[in-house]
């Protein structure tokens, strides 16, 4: 019988997969590096001798890396929050957005860029709308007729009032400077990635990971109708809390950091459950897994295909949709 | 285990209330049954026995304790809930949706352990599921589903099982198998209390009932006086003929719909004195004890008796002469009946004394 946890085949691969395309992302770019530098400047890092030139290293611990970071993290976050809200909802059209935490953190760093805040500024309003557009979900949502579909309709109210406050702060932007920042910001990029931009958005995606993975099997529970759910003896509404806590952290950072990434939240956790069933003890780690490793390979295109970069929610699309499609017909999809 | 509740009434406003300071109780081994016509609350009643929805007053008892004094852990790993097959959840395999009735008996962040693996397989072994166990529950018929639910909810050890209508929808055979079932569970000492929309099951099952009329009104007792001919039509307004079916075992209750009742209810038959013959055919030794003990109880009535064991073939033979009300002769036959592997018929004498 199926246990739901991974054989150790499985284990490994998952480990090394991001690892692994992370490297080989290190060499790609504009200016390839051959794996034998690559591999020579990681050496170099834990002798401290200097074999590669600087510039060299300044390409790969300064620009790809923190971008690669950046990649693994948003990647894993969207997708772990992504299939904790399809599970939440019991809905297979679920994404990070549903609640519209990505809508209000896009109306944050909207506004942080119409009124000229640094990078670290635009990161923290966008923290705090995504956060406030979930809070006031839940409140508009949570009225007399309690219930998940009366919360998800409030978050698609609410989504469609923040996207309306940014057309707002478009119109209001000025056409010449801000105007631009504002849509490129919006079509998500991760060209913004430095240490300095991780050290603020990382720890709320990696707490917001940590929690969902440790309740992974718990949140077996979450999909179940609500006599089920209340007679498992476990408090549902703490569980449902905690999910839609992480949830929110975790897209509210990735938003903050890289803009709207579209499609992973949705993409890969439909991918893992098509392969892993829906188990959340082996769908959750292949989910982070193959977020990770996903984002990193599309950013890496979106960096080098062209010598201008391409916005990466374009290219998820493009990558996504065609091969989710191939997989749907081959595997007959799966239901939640 | 114990399941009581004392003066349990309900409303969702107040000028219409669905219960009305209902009492009913239902001891360990004994399976009771909720009837009622469509929106009397059958659903609604397990949902306050079992503290998901709160009595406006009133309260559950637990082997006489509140539940409501009680941690949700501590109330889930007594009671289970088998909730009705069409809203189940179906992504799961079969044995994933078993282990996660193990929850009550996991902190939050832990995975099941080896011995949750076992219980899950024990469970599913004893109802006779385990080949279902990596199949999807999507993939699986109405009446595998039904028993899945069932095996989820005794992989947490409860000593209280409660089914919403587990055998609705379901075929014949599908029907039998649950119900053998929870006579079998019942016969081990579990309480079952279960919703039904068939009268027959009652009878055919049940030590007691409860038959909810809409807008509160209720009667509760054995199931011989609660299913009758006048409460089934005081509660779903039809004209009923409860008739009994011999077969060659047994003789079996039956309630058969005739129409709609449009008159006043009849003036109720009389409870008159009979005479009456049970011939009963036991198959093992362990229950030829049980219904021993069932007949001591009706001591008052028995003006004869004779019982054998044919030990070539395993059976005890026994016949009891009764004289008295009517009721309670049938209620003695339907307490026999209700039982395991055993082969009941009651002859009533012909005249009036």
């Amino acid at each position: 019988m199926k246990t739901g946890h991974f054989s150790a085949r499985w284990c490994i691969l998952l480990w090394i997969l991001p690892v692994a395309v992370g490297l080989l992302a290190l060499g790609i770019g504009r200016v390839s590096i051959p794996a034998a530098q690559v591999f020579a400047a990681i050496a170099d890092v834990f002798t401290g001798s200097q074999t590669v030139p600087q510039l060299t290293r300044m390409t790969l611990w300064n620009l790809r890396l923190p971008r690669i970071l950046l990649a693994a993290l948003a990647g894993a976050g969207l997708s772990v929050a992504g299939c904790a809200f399809q599970s939440l909802f019991a809905n297979p059209l679920a994404t990070p957005d549903t609640l519209g935490v990505a809508s209000g953190a896009s109306f944050g760093a909207a506004l942080g860029l119409l009124l000229g805040f640094d990078l670290a500024g635009v990161q923290l309003t966008a923290l705090a709308m995504g956060a406030a557009a979930v809070g006031l979900t839940w409140l508009a949502g949570s009225g007399k007729r309690k219930g998940l579909s009366s919360i998800v309709l409030a978050g698609i109210m609410m989504g469609s009032l923040f996207n309306a406050l940014v057309s707002l702060v478009k119109f209001m932007a000025d056409e010449e400077s801000q105007l631009p920042a504002i849509t490129y910001w919006l079509m998500g990029g991760l060209n913004n990635a430095d240490y300095k931009t991780l050290l603020l958005g990382a720890p709320p995606i990696l707490a917001g990971i940590a929690l969902l993975f440790l309740l992974r099997w718990r949140m077996n529970l979450l999909p179940l109708s609500e006599d089920e759910a209340r007679a498992s003896g476990v408090n549902i509404g703490v569980l449902r809390g905690i999910t839609v806590i992480s949830a929110t952290m975790i897209t509210a950072s990735c938003v903050s950091m890289c803009g709207q990434v579209g499609w992973v939240g949705l993409l890969i956790p439909h991918m893992c459950r098509m392969k892993f069933g829906s188990n959340h003890l082996s769908l959750l780690p292949a989910s982070i897994s193959f977020g990770a490793a996903f984002l990193i390979i599309v950013d890496t295109v979106a960096r080098s295909a062209s010598a201008q970069e391409i916005p990466i929610s374009i290219l998820t699309a493009i990558i996504g949709a065609p091969f989710f499609i191939a997989l749907m017909r081959k595997t007959g999809g799966w239901s939640l | 285990m114990n399941i009581t509740v004392r003066n349990g009434s309900f409303f969702y406003q107040k000028d219409t209330p669905i219960f009305k300071d209902i009492c009913f109780s239902a001891g360990a081994g004994e399976i009771v049954a909720i009837l009622g016509p469509n929106g009397a609350g059958k659903t609604t009643l397990l949902r306050c026995i079992t503290g998901m929805l709160k009595w406006r007053s009133g309260e559950s008892l637990l082997d006489g304790k509140s539940i409501h004094t009680m941690s949700s852990k501590e109330l889930w790993s007594r009671i289970a809930y088998v909730p009705q097959a069409k809203s189940a959840s179906s992504a799961y395999t079969a044995f994933e949706t078993v282990l996660l009735g193990r929850s009550s008996h996991l902190n939050a962040f832990s995975a099941p352990k080896q011995a949750d693996l076992e219980k899950a397989k024990e469970v599913m072994e004893l109802l006779g599921i385990f080949h279902l166990a990596d199949k999807k529950c999507n993939a699986i018929s109405g009446g595998e589903l039904q028993m899945v639910l069932i095996a989820k909810a005794l992989a947490s050890d409860p000593r209280v099982l409660i089914l919403d209508e587990p055998e609705s929808n379901l075929d014949f055979k599908n029907q039998l198998i649950v119900l053998d079932t929870m006579t079998r569970l019942a016969e081990s000492g579990m309480t079952c209390i279960f919703n039904t929309h068939y009268p027959a099951h009652a009878l055919q099952r049940s030590h007691k009932a409860l038959l909810l009329s809409r807008g509160g009104d209720y009667v509760f007792g054995a199931t011989s006086a609660v299913v009758t001919r006048e409460n089934i039509r005081k509660a779903f307004g039809v004209e009923a003929v409860i008739g009994e079916i011999e077969t060659p075992g047994n003789i079996l209750q039956n309630v058969i719909p005739l129409q709609i009742s449009e008159s006043m209810p009849e003036a109720p038959e009389e409870d008159v004195r009979s005479i009456a013959t049970i011939t009963i055919i036991a198959g093992s030794n362990h229950m030829s004890d049980r219904i021993n003990g069932l007949l001591h109880e009706y001591n008052h009535l028995m003006i004869g008796r004779m019982g054998m064991p044919y030990r070539e073939c395993g059976l005890y033979l026994i016949t009891v002469t009764l004289d008295g009300k009517r009721s309670a002769i049938q209620e003695l036959s339907h307490r026999l009946t209700i039982l395991p592997d055993v082969s009941v018929k009651t002859t009533f004498a012909k005249g009036q004394f």
